[in-house]
């Protein structure tokens, strides 16, 4: 008797869980407003804990990165070796482009976006779910930075603010499912729409008519169309395929992104659209 | 009272760990679970109901640093816990592999339910190549992290505490 009265109440209990977590899906599908404020407070109460952790951690997961990553490490170390000696070759030819292009790389002074007021910041945090593409950033309101901003590396596009709270910024990536943008082939100049792909680390380039001249290693960068959600011109991708088949309006093109999301430590948030309109 | 603070703190450190310390420590570019390990220790020690509500709250509380629904992770939690509650009730002998396959099988059922309610307000479909891969692996490494995280919960859950087993 005792037994069935307790699992009875434990049936009811979750059927009160289950119908309470529906509600809350149900209002936050709904975009209440409250829910976004909470969440905000409770990252800027998780900041300086996330600060404390990274200061102690960072030291291990280089560790941990150079443990697991050991097989590629050495075999990019000899790849760089050799573009290291190239690159000298080049230098003796063209000294004053290749030391002023490197100073500018490391000081993330962009060659792109450059008349774009912007913040920076660093990467505090991955994603906190496996079902995520996105990166934590220690700049929030507090410092200018709102959603929908664009969020750029010295090397290119990274992606753009989705959530923010006082102190910090979740950043979605461009390799992330629910990531488009406008994007436009240097060489050929045709425009379509670069979008990330779930579990892939590369992205497809759709609305490319199937007529087009489209090369292997052809640069995609920024159209700034769209609505101008991102400046024009910010470097996005490499062409690493081109499928055609006949009977096809559009191709099929694998781009690989600019940007190494592995080695992400510093990143720039664009403040765009300027106020000027820029 | 003192056992509702230990499964407070439960709730935190494991949030604190998911989402500060082991998503810069990803094993094979996924994060394991370490707060749904405490619902599936807490529930192991504690039974069905201390397991739905503990699973509710832990959900809940990693819900405010995910871009998934609110609620979700509670949702999927919460029945977890109770699952394997009503699951552990049953089991009339322990042996030493039992904490790791129902680490594994737990965070499956858990990951499982996440997903399939995912799929339902539009999150990245259950069945695609990327949900199966991660969560096969991510299984892989909750089973090793079981013991571990099941000795905390157990504590949590209060000094003493043995698996609850069927009245007969």
């Amino acid at each position: 008797m005792a037994v069935s009265r307790r699992a009875s109440r434990g049936r009811s209990v979750v059927v009160l869980l289950v119908l309470t977590a529906i509600t809350l899906i149900t209002l936050d599908q709904r975009g209440t407003g409250t829910i976004d404020t909470v969440r905000s407070w409770a990252r800027d109460i998780k900041a300086p804990i996330e600060d404390a952790a990274n200061n102690v951690t960072s030291p291990v997961s280089d560790w941990f990165d150079g443990i697991t990553r050991a097989g590629s490490l050495k075999h990019e170390n000899a790849t760089l070796r050799k573009q290291l000696s190239q690159a000298r070759g080049d230098e003796a030819r063209n000294r004053n482009a290749a030391r002023e292009n490197k100073r500018l790389t490391k000081l993330l002074h962009l060659s792109f976006a450059a008349d774009v007021p912007s913040i920076a910041s660093r990467v505090v945090d991955g994603a906190p779910s496996n079902f995520e593409n996105t990166i934590v950033i220690d700049r929030g309101t507090a410092h200018g930075v709102a959603k929908g901003m664009p969020v750029v590396s010295g090397d290119g596009l990274v992606g753009r603010v989705t959530e923010v709270s006082k102190d910090r910024a979740t950043v979605l990536l461009l390799t992330d499912r629910e990531f488009g943008v406008g994007a436009l082939l240097q060489d050929s100049g045709e425009i379509g729409v670069a979008n990330g792909i779930a579990g892939r680390k590369t992205l497809s380039l759709d609305f490319i008519d199937a007529a087009a001249k489209v090369k292997k290693g052809e640069t995609v960068v920024t159209s700034g169309r769209e609505g101008g959600r991102f400046p024009p011109g910010i470097p996005i991708a490499r062409v690493s395929s081109v499928q055609k088949h006949a009977g096809d309006l559009q191709q099929s093109i694998a781009l690989a992104p600019l940007v190494d999301f592995d080695r992400l430590e510093f990143v720039k948030v664009l403040r765009w659209p300027t106020t000027s309109g820029g | 009272m003192i056992r509702r603070i230990r499964l407070v703190l439960l709730v935190i450190t494991t949030v604190l760990l998911q989402t500060s310390v082991l998503s810069n420590l990803k094993v094979a570019g996924v994060v394991p679970d370490v707060v749904l390990l405490g619902v599936l220790g807490v529930a192991y020690r504690s039974g069905p109901e201390t397991g739905a509500i503990f699973g509710f709250a832990a959900g809940l509380t990693l819900d405010l640093f995910l871009r998934t629904p609110f609620g979700l992770s509670a949702l999927a939690f919460s029945l977890t816990g109770f699952l394997l509650g009503v699951l552990q009730a049953s089991i009339l002998r322990t042996s030493k592999w039992m904490i790791p396959i129902l680490g594994g099988v737990g965070c499956l059922v858990g990951n499982l339910l996440f997903r399939g309610f995912g799929t339902l307000v539009g999150e990245e479909p259950l069945l695609s190549g990327h949900s199966i891969r991660v969560i096969l692996v991510t299984v892989a490494c909750d089973a090793v992290l079981a013991p571990v995280m099941f000795l905390f919960a157990g504590w949590a859950a209060g000094e003493g505490a043995t698996p609850r087993s069927r009245v007969g």
